[in-house]
């Protein structure tokens, strides 16, 4: 009987470990104490074993939350639909949290506290940057203050949230009962971001993100001021927007100033 | 041992462990009884953060190997350049002992199993590995290290043994070797196969490292899981691979179930203590 090419074998064996139809049976030797299937096979589970165990390892809490079997059941119809096709597997599992949205559309604080569990994975071994020092904001010219705007943390991330899944999620994280799925009453927002090497991460309301997506679109602490004082009065704008800066320093979201004039 | 033999391989830079995060403490607290130290190349292909500064940490102290999973060298996509330029950056800035992977392939169509999955010992997979290793060393600007992976299964298109596809990779790209002691042993029991004869005819000049982990004996099989000391069989096939390949640098892999690193210590100390026993003085002599 012909043997396949090497490309042809290679394509039928990793067809067989994606479950699909694969002739790969047929270009393995018969004999020793196991049979071919018995062979395959433990490639087959190896694939699922490997892929399963990194999804638990980076979706940690979401596992903790959904139990072993629920989890496994659903992580691995993900493997099935979705094989790795980057050569680090840091990236398989992206799609995960969207995966988990289109399984439980009532329940979407499951998709989000996957959300949480991605993005402080990413945020722990995402770009470096140097922390904008506040000495360098009081270099700044009158002239400057009106077109500064700021560099943020490289692994800077912003997205909306409908439930309490911080709260799930932190009690899970000091193995705590958690505590029921509400939706948030008034609109919220998830904040991720590494300070030093830890990540960290906190709800914002809409003030706050409003602010921040402004500057990190573009937009330059003046044009934030003045879009906060359509919302409040001037000494008021002028308090939310210093408490604002106050607080990005501190947290080592700011890396950079931008629309600085040459000295 | 053949004290005439022209060696390709550095001289052993002594007994090793693969760095696990667990264990960062440990090596950056004090001194440990390590010569060096086998990084997981992947590891540390990331943008940054913490496990790169640590690794910057280990680099003050401790020599490092590089160790990838990825390279897929025997598959029929070819090379992944992006996967290359990566290594290519991480070795620039770790400077390593060597730069290693697995004598396999990952995947095929842009898929990726990561698992270490069998070539076929066939004359159209040899062309294709070496045209590849040839292409990896031309870009690293260095010899690699190719590893023997465990496997559970052969093709009906294998032409040759696996010692003599590693045997003629290796001469003809001119690459050295990672022998993987387990490895032999598990594909030896798996197979059916005679691990001396393996060993045998591989050639002594392109050996630059040895391997040595658990498995999990399941009867009528063995499968490679890193996740247990090194079995005794393994242990007595590594005092023959001492006595045929003279001084290599060894180490001992644990992936899973890692336990204290003084327990992995001591397990090194055994590795220590066999390739102590099996050198002779005029070994000893013709290797340093």
């Amino acid at each position: 009987m012909k043997t396949l090419a090497l490309a042809d074998v290679q394509v039928a064996f990793h067809d067989h470990l994606l479950n699909q139809p694969s002739s790969i049976a047929q270009e393995v030797i018969e004999g020793g104490r196991i049979s071919v299937d018995h062979r395959l096979n433990i490639y087959h589970n190896a694939y699922r074993a490997r892929l399963l165990e990194n999804l638990r390892d980076t979706f940690e809490k979401t596992w903790n939350y959904l139990g072993d079997d629920t989890f496994d059941d659903l992580a691995l119809a993900f493997i099935e639909a979705n094989p790795p096709l980057h050569r680090n597997l840091r990236w398989h599992g992206g799609e995960f949290p969207q995966y988990l949205a289109d399984q439980f559309s009532q329940h979407s604080f499951i998709a989000e506290l996957a959300i949480i569990d991605w993005q402080l994975r990413h945020a722990f071994d995402g770009p470096n940057a140097t922390p904008l020092q506040p000495a360098e904001l009081a270099e700044l010219s009158t002239e400057d203050w009106g077109s500064v705007g700021f560099q943020f943390a490289p692994t800077f991330f912003i997205a909306p949230l409908r439930n309490n899944s911080v709260s799930i999620w932190h009690a899970l994280d000091q193995e705590q009962t958690p505590p029921a799925a509400v939706a948030l009453l008034e609109p919220s927002w998830l904040l991720i971001w590494r300070k030093g090497w830890q990540p960290h991460f906190r709800t914002i309301q809409a003030v706050e993100q409003a602010a921040l997506s402004q500057l990190h679109g573009g937009a330059s602490f003046a044009q934030v001021c003045d879009a906060l004082s359509q919302q409040f009065s001037d000494q008021e704008a002028a308090s939310v927007a210093a408490e604002g800066l106050r607080t990005w320093l501190q947290d080592e979201l700011i890396v950079g100033l931008t629309g600085v004039l040459p000295s | 041992m053949n004290p005439i033999v022209n060696m390709l391989r550095q001289k052993s830079p002594g007994f090793g462990l693969g760095l696990r995060p667990v264990h960062y403490p440990d090596f950056l607290r004090e001194a440990q009884a390590v010569d060096w130290l086998e990084i997981i190349s992947e590891n540390y292909m990331i943008p940054g953060g913490k496990p790169l500064a640590m690794l910057d940490a280990i680099l003050e102290r401790y020599p490092v190997a590089m160790h990838g999973v990825s390279l897929s060298i025997g598959s029929a996509d070819g090379l992944d350049a992006q996967y290359l330029t990566e290594l290519k950056a991480l070795a620039k800035h770790v400077q390593p002992l060597w730069i290693s992977d697995h004598l396999c392939w990952t995947g095929v169509q842009g898929r990726n199993s990561h698992d270490l999955l069998p070539l076929p010992y066939s004359e159209e997979a040899l062309r294709l590995v070496v045209r590849h290793v040839e292409q990896v060393q031309d870009t690293l600007g260095q010899r690699i290290l190719l590893e023997n992976v465990s496997s559970y299964l052969d093709y009906r298109s294998s032409e040759m043994s696996e010692w003599e596809f590693l045997r003629l990779v290796s001469e003809q790209a001119d690459c050295l070797l990672l022998l993987d002691v387990n490895n032999i042993y598990v594909s030896s029991i798996n197979h059916g196969f005679d691990a001396i004869e393996f060993l045998n005819h591989l050639p002594v000049e392109r050996v630059q490292q040895i391997h040595l982990a658990g498995h999990s004996d399941h009867g009528d099989y063995i499968v490679d899981t890193h996740d247990h000391p090194v079995a005794e069989p393994v242990w007595e096939l590594y005092r023959y691979t001492c006595e045929r390949f003279g001084e290599v640098a060894a180490m001992i892999e644990r992936d899973d179930d890692i336990p204290e690193l003084s327990e992995l210590i001591s397990e090194l100390n055994r590795a220590r203590a066999i390739a102590a026993e099996t050198l002779s003085p005029e070994v000893l002599e013709a290797v340093s």
